[in-house]
């Protein structure tokens, strides 16, 4: 994790004083809105879904400790496609914008470290495209668990389900076998 | 009846901007206000899910028609064929009409966790709506045959499905708006002059 970075903006999230709490069910940001701010989740956990013409996918999990937002509308300034919500009640540490790229170009190190979460970012991008291109719901499965230990003590069954692309029903088969 | 494709088109496309604005205007609703049953009548949401239910059905059989359709010796004259025209007319929201249906039963959107996404997916449901309505400007709508959503084994002209399907959202659109304006104390509840499922 680029700690360095990191820290200065909780620290800068602390002194502008935007905490906020979101109950169960609360959206961080909806289809539509655009995008001003990351959010860092102290506590608690939210997921990340867009919306079709015909069904709900649950595309991302944001745990404690992690940083999260609708990264495109964050970078275009077009709409979000997604919506954030939080699966319990959830502690975030909110970062503007204009705060987030303040401390960025603050010098030659968080701009460093911006790069590479940036290319974090990517490469999680790349292993998600694999996940959605592997056939076998059981390694589909195996690949998220190896990524995230705690999948099933953070989040509710049917958006691992909708996160692995496979019904509750196949996945309670798969780790009843 | 008979009517060239763009007109029809251009009719229904008319309806469909309406539908879409007024649900539009839902999107600034409180969920108490969307969520709202008053006695067993459906709340804003509940119509609404009711429509998404009936556009993924019909919203992927009539893009499948689309893509399969042959179109040789292609007619833009679309004449609406019996059964077709019968159901179309069932659905059309028509003044001082007594008619209750029953809605099939996996069509019928109670005991669902209905939210504002529920408004999202239909405002997404008629964009593509649209772009198809559009798509069905070229193709033969008297020769291409559509399936129910009850049936595989009965069919209708597309023309008609798209009649069908396009009045039953205006239908439940009204119905919608009235569920709005019953909070208000607007209209009277025992008032019968639409379609209403139950």
């Amino acid at each position: 994790m680029e700690q360095f970075l990191i820290k200065r903006l909780l620290d800068a999230a602390d002194s502008s004083g935007i905490n906020k709490i979101f109950s169960k069910g609360e959206y961080l940001i909806k289809d539509g809105q655009v995008e001003q701010s990351i959010y860092f989740i102290e506590s608690g956990a939210v997921r990340v879904f867009h919306i079709t013409e015909f069904e709900e996918q649950t595309i991302r999990f944001g745990y404690e400790g992690s940083i999260i937002t609708s990264l495109s509308s964050f970078i275009t300034g077009k709409p979000s496609e997604f919506y954030i919500e939080a699966l319990r009640k959830t502690a975030v540490k909110i970062i503007p914008k204009q705060l987030l790229f303040e401390i960025v170009n603050e010098g030659p190190e968080t701009l460093h470290q911006y790069n590479k979460l940036l290319e974090g970012l990517i490469v999680q991008q790349m292993e998600r495209e694999i996940d959605l291109l592997t056939e076998s719901p059981i390694k589909r499965l195996q690949r998220v668990l190896g990524r995230s230990p705690n999948l099933f003590q953070e989040v509710p069954l049917k958006y691992i389900a909708s996160y692995l692309r496979m019904t509750p029903e196949t996945l309670s088969r798969i780790r009843n076998s | 009846m008979q009517i060239e494709n763009n007109q029809l088109i251009d009719e229904l496309l008319a309806r469909m901007k309406k539908c879409t604005r007024s649900v539009k205007g839902f999107e600034a609703l409180s969920v108490g206000q969307l969520q709202f049953k008053n006695g067993d009548r459906w709340s804003i949401l509940e119509c609404l899910e009711h429509l998404n239910l009936y556009g993924d059905f019909y919203l992927v059989e009539i893009e499948k028609q689309i893509l399969t359709n042959p179109r040789r010796n292609t007619s833009t004259k679309f004449k609406s064929g019996i059964l077709g025209n019968y159901f179309a007319n069932l659905m059309e929201v028509k003044e001082g009409k007594i008619t209750k249906m029953k809605s099939p039963k996996d069509k019928n959107p109670s005991n669902k966790d209905l939210s504002i996404k529920t408004i999202n997916r239909f405002l997404k449901q008629q964009e593509q709506l649209v772009n198809l309505l559009n798509q069905c400007r070229s193709i033969d709508l008297t020769r291409t045959k559509a399936a129910i959503s009850l049936t595989n084994l009965v069919k209708l002209r597309l023309g008609d499905t798209l009649r069908f399907f396009c009045y039953h959202i205006e239908r439940h659109v009204v119905q919608a708006e009235r569920a709005l304006a019953e909070q208000h104390g607007i209209v009277d509840n025992k008032s019968k002059s639409l379609l209403q499922h139950g």
